[in-house]
């Protein structure tokens, strides 16, 4: 029999439905804080179907994304739909066929359970981002802390130690907490941006249904000095692009984007921190953005 | 000419600039910024087949330039797209 849950992520809830002999929900214990008992009125941002079976899906290749030994190949099918096949080192761990307007769609998962887990988050991740691209919101790869309320991002590539960075303003001062260490998510609101933790945080187990206010951006370089300064403008907007996942190739979806990293770039203090893996570089980031 | 596929103008806190968004332009790694005058061009040039001749008439009707002054600028403006690979 099909059952189905929903999930309340950034105040967009979206509904998964699988057979519930398939042990789906299982898998999706990180997802447990974030449920809700019913839909609270209206419709789901998005329904996914979550089927355990390998399905040959036929699809023409557009374009492909690869970090380190994951890889997403994106096409669409010969009636519109997009599809997103999710492999790990090399191996395919499942295929998300979204239909037209990325209201509904079906996951199909094969192999192994921690390859069924990768495919799950990833296709949620991939959903959620497509779904709510119009609604001001973004999902972004940052680490994000909060202090006295106030929520700090950290942005930068992958092995520029945005996890570290984190960790150092833990260790540095005692009442800060973490929010999310890989995939918050940011929205603009009536009253303003505000940050929110996800079901997906990397490898650190921190899946946190709790929001604050944005503060402030800060993006992360290596070096070897602690220096912190504005960023504005293009600066600003570019590294707001760079760190948001989303699918650009749609046209509706880039300018769902673009509008809300336009937005934060003009409203939200930010910076960049060149910085060191060292306490002193949770200090500079504090006082500068506090000073600002 | 025209534009490649997957370039589009944004305006990013209020300056102009050309993002590469589509599939064929994933890789552009950069942005170009363009004058009002470049991202007049670029908006007519959106339209569809263009020459050097057709934008400098389209600048002529415009703005109040020479004819001369109209293609030189056209030119400079298109040889910098022909340069960052934004044209076919």
């Amino acid at each position: 029999m099909l059952q189905s849950r929903f999930y309340n992520v950034a105040g967009h809830v979206f509904e998964v439905r699988a057979d519930d002999s398939a042990d789906v929900f299982w898998l999706m214990d990180n997802y447990r804080p974030f449920e809700e008992i019913s839909l609270p009125g209206g419709v789901p941002a998005f329904s996914l179907e979550v089927a355990c079976r390998a399905e040959n899906v036929e699809y023409a290749e557009e374009t492909r994304q690869v970090e380190e030994s994951q890889e997403i190949i994106c096409g669409k099918t010969l009636s519109g739909q997009s599809v997103f096949e999710f492999h790990c080192s090399g191996i395919k761990a499942g295929v998300l066929v979204c239909n037209e307007g990325f209201r509904d769609g079906t996951l199909y998962l094969q192999q192994a359970v921690d390859l069924q887990r990768f495919a799950l988050n990833n296709g949620l991740m991939v959903f959620f981002a497509l779904s709510t691209a119009l609604e001001g919101t973004a999902l972004f790869h940052s680490a994000v802390v909060v202090r006295d309320g106030v929520g700090y991002m950290f942005l930068g590539k992958s092995g520029t130690g945005k996890s570290t960075h984190a960790r150092l303003w833990r260790q540095r001062f005692s009442d800060v907490e973490l929010l999310n260490d890989d995939n918050p998510v940011v929205r603009l609101e009536e009253d303003g941006a505000w940050v929110y933790g996800s079901p997906w945080s990397g490898k650190t187990p921190c899946y946190k249904n709790a929001r604050a206010r944005l503060g402030a951006v800060v993006d992360l370089r290596q070096a070897a000095r602690n220096k912190i300064y504005p960023l504005r403008g293009i600066e600003a907007y570019l590294s707001l692009v760079y760190s948001i996942s989303g699918m650009r190739w749609n046209r509706s979806l880039a300018d769902g984007l673009h509008a809300t990293e336009n937005r934060l770039a003009q409203e939200i203090p930010m910076f960049r921190l060149e910085c060191l893996p060292d306490e002193n570089a949770a200090e500079v980031c504090y006082e500068g953005v506090r000073n600002f | 000419m025209k534009i490649k596929k997957g370039f589009v103008l944004r305006d990013v806190c209020g300056e102009k600039v050309i993002m590469g968004e589509g599939v064929g332009a994933l890789d552009f790694g950069r942005l170009l910024c363009l004058n009002d005058t470049a991202a007049f061009l670029w908006e007519v040039a959106s339209a569809g087949e263009f020459t050097v001749d057709s934008l400098a008439e389209r600048l002529c009707q415009e703005y109040d330039v020479s004819e001369d002054q109209a293609r030189s600028d056209v030119s400079a403006i298109v040889a910098q797209w022909q340069e960052v690979k934004v044209i076919e």
